[in-house]
């Protein structure tokens, strides 16, 4: 049921945190590295991520930016680097060849363990077969396309700059250039939209093959367009019961498909999880980069400063050197305690359905029994159906509490 | 001062016609506060009643006024408070005067409970000075409006003095009326002293501060005094005068206004309406009128939080130091854990303490729909006083209910009568009568239940006349009624606090609307939750809240962490304010959906 489990015995990043778990105490065994691209073309109508349109002069400027505030933060990482993720906006309009510069000079600033794993966020019909053969080139081997829909209506209400055609030829196009790895995302639970366009919407993915999906349920963000329709009673408030059917349908049709799921919104063929996202709900360590990036490393979370340019102006700067992991750009740092460190991990942990939390990685961490520290908590969960314990003393969410994760997780805080 | 040069008078007007404004006029226009301490609205001391523009508590100021005569006279404004609740105060207030202010908005007319007032100042031989205010207004319409008070008291409408407080204008003229039309107070100077409480404060360091009227003889420091309705005998902290703060001075003379303060405790142990003498060779006969405040209205107060009684009971003590009306015992309900059934003068009286418990105390209270006091007669013939719902004894040991009724007045343009005439049909009421006060404005009469009119009478009335109605009330009979007690089961669980005695008529239809009510109320829980109404064993209504299938957070990436934790712990801090019955969990709003069970949708 859980292939990943298994599958973790042939990813040697995994391997390595099961067998010589990370500690408070002994520093991790890898970090991941975030890198934020906080450029679009257009805005999507959900969308409340640290984005900017009309800015795209600034790419280049912002690119070298990275570099410096890697080469100032790099030389202090605690962990050799596992994974890269480009993330955004969308960091398919950055040139490849500013991207092939960041991993180089990445590899040299700090140490990449063999084999890592480097993913872009591309938007359908933003690259074309030269664009990806450079991106892979560069050593980027796995693309997350934002599909989200298959549906035209959908996709007009998302303001998307695509089609499904766009998607079919972006994911021909990229397999072609040799990737071997590509997740689609999907969004659920819209407004509108019925158990039967969600069910085309996912066949058509399925019927291009990805290697992972990620299926969000809309959820309406401030600030964004689409609140604001919903509070003027322009569009109907996504209605959760007709998620949840949408979710179960779905989450049967996967396996079918030899899929499986290893995270609330994430499903993947086996050994195709996300090793870069992975990193963040198992509560390891990873730097984030670029304006509106977020980062978790020596016992710090900590944000940056939003605006681009300012950013940019930031970092070309310098200013004072501040305490590792901070870099010119952080305006908000948290030290976080062993108790919220606990906590963390459990809200986090719980989202991956497979593996959930395990005594004995918890017990390496913090060095104190789960069962001692939330015995209460996970007492009244499993009472109330939402959680299961494992033979091998996991806890981890039934399919029941997979849909009602909030209900679980807010037990922690 | 010499008794004839003393004139005594009080305020009468509605909300927001001006009195508080016109207050501050005359306090500047005699030099008893300086332009520098002008604080707007100085004689209403709380925040809240500047926010709501009523005046709560009775205040009292002494003015010297340079008359035209050449003479100058001690003024004492004595203050009201507004609103219906607080009529008995209001009485007093009148009775410590010679004569009043009655203040007319010039573009409102004359409001219920003004005229009210108005007929209890009548009817104590005060003397009316009419004044319309406001009429800077654009929509004045003073000439009218005096006509409409020529036609409603008599007045000479030509007497009728035209001002805007907000600008000035015409506010010497008030003072000069007051000089020549209100008589000086009458009484004996060699009398043995008595005095009128009017109103009350607590204060921290001088006990009870007692606002009094000097009705026959002086008061003085050294006077033993003895309280004639509650029998306390006290030796004065201290003697004064405001003006407007609280100056002491050595004695007060007949005719006098000003404060003793008494050292007491409680505010209960000096009541508004009660008379001051000295003890040994004091008064035989206290002044007339006193009575006990009688609490109309009761509600269930629980802290939010459980933890939270102690600082409950602590708060509602303070507030008693102040509030004489104010009644409370402890209380327990099953779905509420431990709190207090608390006694109010009527739904204004409950607002105000609720606000203040949660504004001054930072509590955060949890009230159940208010009741009223109904008398239960047994078989056996004993009469019982029930104040809630789950007091309510075993039907079949039942004789008979009774529950109180009120007459009620309602002043209003002529358009709105055919839907005020619905509302009060709708809420069980009776016609009395219907009278023109001029061409367009009537005043109705009917008879209602107090159950019917503390429950969304007064917004509903409000919102069906577009603001324009007004309403004056006061106790009529208890009446013996078809009246059954309607119980609501959350998960089976009978929850005591959302039970209400409704007419046997009623059930049915305010059963199903409060269960429907409740359905959107209730969040979603992990199962499925049943809401039943029942009158008995009988079931009348029953709806289910079905269970919660998918709440969860679709993303949480690096990124996302600190704020979803924020989210998480908000919903939990969410989750503290709901109530749980068994192990459901019920949202305060609940406890009140059955004050809104007339509302649309």
């Amino acid at each position: 049921m859980f292939p990943q489990l298994a599958q973790q015995r042939d990813n040697p990043c995994a391997r390595t945190m099961t067998t010589q778990p990370t500690s408070m105490i002994t520093p991790p065994a890898s970090l991941a590295l975030y890198v934020h691209i906080p450029f679009c073309q257009t805005r999507c109508t959900y969308c409340a991520f640290n984005t900017y349109t009309g800015q795209n002069n600034l790419i280049l400027r912002y690119m070298r930016a990275l570099e410096r505030e890697l080469a100032f933060v790099g030389p202090q990482a605690e962990a050799p680097v596992a994974t890269i993720y480009f993330g955004g906006g969308t960091p398919s309009l950055v040139p490849p060849d500013a991207i092939r510069s960041f991993i180089r000079r990445a590899g040299e600033i700090v140490t990449l363990l063999p084999d890592p794993e480097i993913t872009l966020e591309a938007n359908p019909g933003t690259v074309d077969e030269s664009t990806l053969r450079d991106l892979r080139r560069a050593g980027v081997n796995r693309l997350s396309i934002g599909m989200q829909s298959a549906d035209a209506g959908e996709l007009r209400l998302f303001a998307r700059r695509h089609d499904v055609e766009d998607v079919r030829r972006t994911v021909a196009l990229a397999r072609r250039a040799g990737f071997a790895n590509i997740s689609l995302d999907l969004i659920y639970g819209v407004p509108g939209q019925s158990l039967s366009t969600w069910q085309h919407s996912l066949r058509a993915a399925l019927a291009m093959n990805p290697d992972h999906l990620s299926m969000y349920s809309l959820g309406i963000e401030d600030g964004t367009p689409m609140q604001r329709w919903i509070e003027r009673g322009a569009l109907a408030a996504p209605n959760p019961d007709r998620a949840a059917d949408m979710i179960e349908w779905a989450t049967g049709y996967l396996v079918a498909q030899g899929f499986a799921q290893y995270e609330i919104s994430n499903w993947s063929r086996p050994g195709r999880e996300s090793r870069h996202n992975l990193h963040y709900w198992r509560n390891l360590p990873y730097l984030g980069l670029g304006a509106g990036a977020h980062g978790y490393a020596a016992r710090t979370r900590y944000s940056t400063v939003l605006l681009p340019a300012e950013y940019i102006a930031r970092i070309e700067a310098q200013g004072a050197p501040l305490a590792y992991p901070l870099s010119a750009a952080a305006v908000e740092s948290e030290p976080i305690d062993a108790q919220t460190a606990m906590t963390e991990h459990m809200i986090m942990g719980l989202r991956l359905t497979g593996e959930g939390v395990a005594a004995a990685d918890f017990r390496a961490r913090y060095g104190r029994d789960l069962w001692d520290v939330f015995g209460a908590e996970l007492a009244a969960l499993l009472a109330a159906g939402l959680i299961e314990r494992t033979p091998d003393d996991r806890v981890r969410l039934t399919p029941r509490g997979r849909l009602l994760g909030n209900h679980v997780f807010a037990a922690f805080v | 001062m010499e008794i004839s040069k003393i004139r005594n008078f009080s305020i009468i007007a509605h909300i927001d016609h001006g009195k508080s404004t016109l207050a501050d006029r005359l306090l500047q226009l005699t030099g008893t506060i300086s332009e520098r301490d002008m604080q707007e609205q100085v004689l209403d001391a709380m925040d809240l009643e500047r926010e709501r523009g009523v005046t709560i508590k009775a205040s009292a100021v002494r003015m010297q006024y340079a008359a035209q005569d050449g003479e100058t006279y001690e003024m004492n404004l004595i203050d009201t408070p507004g609103h219906v609740d607080f009529s008995y105060e209001v009485s007093r207030a009148l009775q410590a005067c010679e004569g009043a202010l009655l203040v007319v908005d010039s573009t409102q007319g004359i409001e219920a409970q003004t005229l009210a007032n108005l007929y209890m100042a009548l009817e104590q031989d005060l003397e009316i000075i009419a004044v319309v205010n406001k009429t800077d207004l654009p929509a004045a319409r003073p000439d009218e409006i005096a006509q409409e008070i020529e036609d409603l008291i008599g007045l000479d409408a030509a007497d009728v003095l035209q001002v805007s407080a907000k600008t000035g204008a015409n506010v010497d003229r008030i003072l000069e009326a007051i000089v020549r039309k209100i008589p000086p107070p009458k009484g004996d100077p060699d009398a043995p002293a008595r005095a009128l409480i009017f109103d009350s404060h607590y204060d921290a360091y001088k006990g009870v501060i007692a606002y009094v009227r000097v009705v026959d003889g002086t008061i003085t420091k050294a006077d033993t005094l003895r309280l004639m309705a509650s029998r306390a005998e006290i030796l004065p902290v201290e003697i004064g005068i405001f003006n407007p703060n609280m100056q002491p001075i050595d004695s007060l003379s007949v005719g006098e206004v000003g404060y003793i303060a008494t050292g007491l405790k409680t505010v209960r142990e000096c009541r508004v309406g009660d008379t001051v003498t000295v003890a040994g060779h004091g008064a035989q006969k206290p002044l007339p009128g006193y009575k006990q405040a009688k609490p109309m209205v009761f509600a269930g107060f629980y802290p939010s939080d459980n933890d939270d009684y102690d600082d409950l009971r602590d708060a509602l003590e303070k507030l008693q130091l102040n509030d004489a009306s104010l009644i409370y015992e402890p209380e327990t309900s099953q779905a509420l854990n431990f709190g207090f059934r608390v006694g109010f003068l009527g739904l204004f009286h409950m607002e105000i303490v609720q606000e203040r418990l949660e504004r001054e105390y930072d509590l955060d209270i949890l009230a159940t729909a208010p009741s009223v006091e109904y008398q239960v007669v047994l078989h056996d013939g004993e009469v019982l006083n029930i104040h809630s719902p789950s007091d309510l004894p075993d039907p079949s040991t039942i004789s008979e209910i009774r529950e109180p009724w009120m007459a009620i007045e309602i002043f209003t343009p002529e358009d709105y009568i055919g839907p005020i005439m619905d509302l009060v049909t709708k809420k069980r009421g009776e016609y009395v009568s219907m009278d023109y006060l001029d061409s367009k404005r009537v005043q109705l009469k009917y008879k209602i239940p107090l159950a019917e009119l503390i429950v969304d009478f007064y917004d509903r009335l409000k919102s069906g006349t577009k603001g324009y109605a007004s309403l004056d009330y006061h106790f009529d009979s208890y009446r013996p009624e078809k009246l059954v007690k309607l119980d609501v089961l959350v998960n089976k669980h009978p929850v005591d606090a959302l039970a209400m005695i409704v007419h046997e008529d009623e059930a049915y239809r305010k059963g199903t609307r409060l269960v429907s009510k409740l359905k959107r109320l209730i969040p979603r829980q992990l199962y499925e939750v049943p809401i039943q109404a029942a009158v008995g064993k009988t079931v009348i209504s029953r709806a289910n809240v079905k269970a919660l299938r998918k709440d969860v957070l679709a993303k949480c990436y690096g990124g996302d962490v600190t704020r979803k934790k924020k989210l998480l712990e908000k919903q939990k801090k969410g989750k503290k304010r709901l109530k749980m019955i068994g192990n459901v969990e019920v949202p305060q709003e609940a406890f009140m959906a059955v004050l809104r069970l007339d509302d649309d949708g």
